[in-house]
């Protein structure tokens, strides 16, 4: 019974999953060939300015592109749904090969951006609720109300002016050395964006931990707790961190588009090989299949980590559990 | 008999932006090892504030000014949390006014009653531990506790969870346990079987109690002595049959008139006229001058020292002072005058 009820909730979830998908994919084809711009540039280069009238509608027939748009969509859909996402025109392979060859970058700095954010930020809010409202709370606080602010593209160019080109310790942009490559070759690449996906999303989750975590210590039954003679950092560790943690596990797993999005910007200045500067290149030269594999991607991981985010939550939380709110419990 | 707990002239107060709020001025008082001792008075007088401020459990904005807290003679108002944290559960711990928020809402019953256990033994097996758990629910009347151990608070009605509440305050065999209201949040029906089971329990491991409560007719159940508290200090202590039988306190004869019981007969319940004063400023002279129909003029000047009517009980009145006139309390104000 209960099984069934929970995979008929998860059924109807993955339906709205796709459901939204699929409105998302259709809108950014519409909105993208609605753009300015001239996709040929893109598949002939410079050769695009020489063309004839009668040439260039050739070009653009070969690519489909004559047609009107709705039925250019049907046509693209229906390939999508056989897993054919078309030829990227800049780089002439399957859009899917051009996307394979740069996911692992960013996979790279998007997940340690992310790891050291998550735990930088747990340490960071732990440590501030600990003192609440000593000099260290304040300091860090004030900081990471003021580091919030700065944007990533602009925090990117200042390091890469201070690290880079005044002391020269770091490079500036790529994923690595030409000719090199090794371990740490890439660290060094990583090193700079890295540090800016992490300096710019940290602040705001050390907030929300140190908030949540305050939240738990003014509840009533830390006075229980107390009472007990618990010390304090068993009252914080095992009673409010763990009453916390679901709902700060549940935020990390939402902030996995945030973050995403931040290496997407941080990449383009670093000119990073991943798929940030990728979706911004596909973006500008109308490379309309690229674009539309990496929307399909970027919108499925945004709608996965929140329904990861829910199903952490419900895991996590024994009041949330339809299992135990009908009071049975494994033994 | 020893004194196991003596408060020395505490004053605790709050300071926040509104100012200084005195929420307990200049109180003493003892208590005697397996003694009931009902704190009674209105709401805001401090009641609570007192109990936790000798627990050490009030916000970082309460100071206590001045006074001693002294437990077997040894003096701890200057014990800090990591001294305080080895005295909590094992010599005093509480029972909170709500049940429904003093349980940890994520933690099952069992493990916040084991981890209450385990943190003064812990050495203690996992067999001896659930041993233990199982028989502090059986002694709070939870039944069934073998399968309602693993269930969390949200499946526990209001009574059942104060028993938790009450098996968690007696996990470490506390020689002192501070009720503080623990029926107040109840229905009136689970109030007297938690009433019951707190005297029960009381007798049969004499815990020295210290119970808060608005309610006299609680405290009548309950209580060895009775201290009335009035705007963060208390105006009266003395017996249960002293405070029922011989009021001395013209506050304390407005909150037995005040009994539902003691109205019989006539259309409308008492009620003492007036509020509470803020306890920002309280006023000069004694802070229930302005209440009090048998106000002298000196009331209003200076405060009253407390007085002693016998070996036991005491009150802080200038009704008691040899040159105050004659009054006689008014009907209902003494149990048998009613």
């Amino acid at each position: 019974m209960s099984i069934w009820n929970m995979a008929l909730g998860w059924g109807k979830r993955l339906l709205t999953l796709l459901l939204s998908v699929f409105l998302l994919v259709t809108a950014v084809f519409y909105v993208s060939r609605l753009a300015p711009g001239d996709p040929l540039v893109a598949y002939y280069g410079d050769r695009v300015e020489r063309m004839t009238p009668d040439e260039r509608a050739w070009a653009k027939d070969r690519l489909g592109l004559n047609d009107p748009i709705t039925v250019q969509y049907v046509r693209w859909l229906g390939r999508a749904l056989h897993g054919d996402f078309g030829i990227s025109y800049q780089y002439k392979m399957d859009a899917a090969e051009v996307i394979a060859s740069r996911a692992g970058n960013t996979l790279i700095l998007g997940g340690a951006g992310f790891v050291l954010t998550f735990s930088l930020s747990l340490l960071l809010g732990v440590l501030c609720a600990w003192h609440e409202d000593g000099p260290l709370d304040r300091v860090l606080c004030k900081l990471g109300t003021a580091a919030s602010c700065v944007p990533e593209f602009w925090l990117s160019l200042v390091f890469i002016l201070v690290f880079s080109i005044t002391l020269r310790w770091l490079p500036s942009s790529g994923a690595y050395s030409i000719g090199g490559g090794g371990l740490g070759d890439r660290l060094a690449h990583l090193a700079l964006p890295v540090s800016v996906v992490v300096a710019g999303h940290l602040w705001y989750y050390a907030y929300m931990v140190r908030n949540r975590l305050l939240e738990e210590v003014r509840a009533d039954y830390v006075l229980l707790a107390k009472s007990k003679g618990l010390t304090k950092g068993r009252v914080m560790f095992r009673h409010c961190l763990r009453n916390a943690l679901p709902s700060y596990l549940s935020l990390m797993a939402i902030s996995v588009p945030h973050i995403l999005g931040g290496t997407y910007i941080v990449e383009t200045v670093f000119s990073y090989p991943g798929l940030g500067t990728l979706s911004y290149e596909s973006t500008r030269y109308q490379d309309y299949n690229l674009l539309m594999l990496l929307c399909l991607l970027s919108g499925t991981v945004v709608m996965v980590s929140g329904m990861a985010a829910q199903f952490i939550n419900q895991r996590l939380d024994p009041r949330l559990s339809a299992r135990d709110a009908a009071g049975v419990r494994e033994p | 008999m020893p004194e196991l707990l003596e408060v020395k002239h505490l004053s605790v107060s709050f300071f926040t932006h509104t100012g200084e709020v005195q929420a307990v001025r200049d109180v003493s008082f003892s208590l005697k090892a397996g003694e009931v001792l009902a704190l009674v008075g209105e709401s805001g007088c401090g009641k609570s504030v007192l109990c936790k401020s000798i627990m050490k459990l009030l916000p970082q904005t309460a100071k206590i000014k001045s006074g001693s807290i002294l437990v077997n003679g040894a003096d701890i108002t200057h014990y800090r949390e990591r001294d305080m944290h080895k005295l909590r559960g094992r010599l005093f711990s509480m029972v909170f006014q709500d049940p429904m928020t003093s349980l940890n809402p994520a933690m099952s019953i069992g493990e916040q009653i084991g981890e209450a256990v385990r943190v003064h033994r812990p050495r203690l097996s996992r067999e001896a531990l659930r041993a233990r758990v199982l028989e502090l629910m059986a002694l709070v009347g939870i039944d069934r506790p073998e399968e309602r151990m693993g269930l969390y608070p949200h499946h526990f009605s209001g009574g059942m969870r104060q028993r938790a509440v009450l098996a968690i305050a007696l996990a470490g065999d506390p020689a002192i346990l501070f009720a503080d209201e623990p029926t107040t949040a109840l229905d009136v029906t689970i109030q007297a079987q938690i009433l019951d089971l707190l005297r029960d329990v009381q007798h049969k491991l004499g815990t020295a109690t210290v119970f808060v409560t608005h309610d006299l007719g609680v405290v009548a159940r309950v209580a060895d002595r009775v201290a009335v508290m009035y705007a963060g200090k208390i105006v009266e202590i003395g017996t249960a049959e002293e405070i029922f039988y011989d009021p001395r306190h013209p506050y304390t004869w407005g909150l037995l008139r005040a009994l539902p019981a003691l109205s019989k007969g006539r259309d409308t319940l008492y009620a003492i006229p007036g509020m509470p004063p803020t306890l920002v400023n309280p006023p000069r002279g004694d802070a229930f001058a302005c209440r009090n129909e048998y106000a002298l003029a000196i009331d209003y000047q200076e405060e009253p020292p407390m007085f002693q009517v016998t070996d036991t009980h005491y009150a802080a009145t200038w009704l008691l002072d040899p040159r105050a006139p004659e009054v006689t309390p008014p009907s209902g104000g003494g149990i048998h005058a009613g």
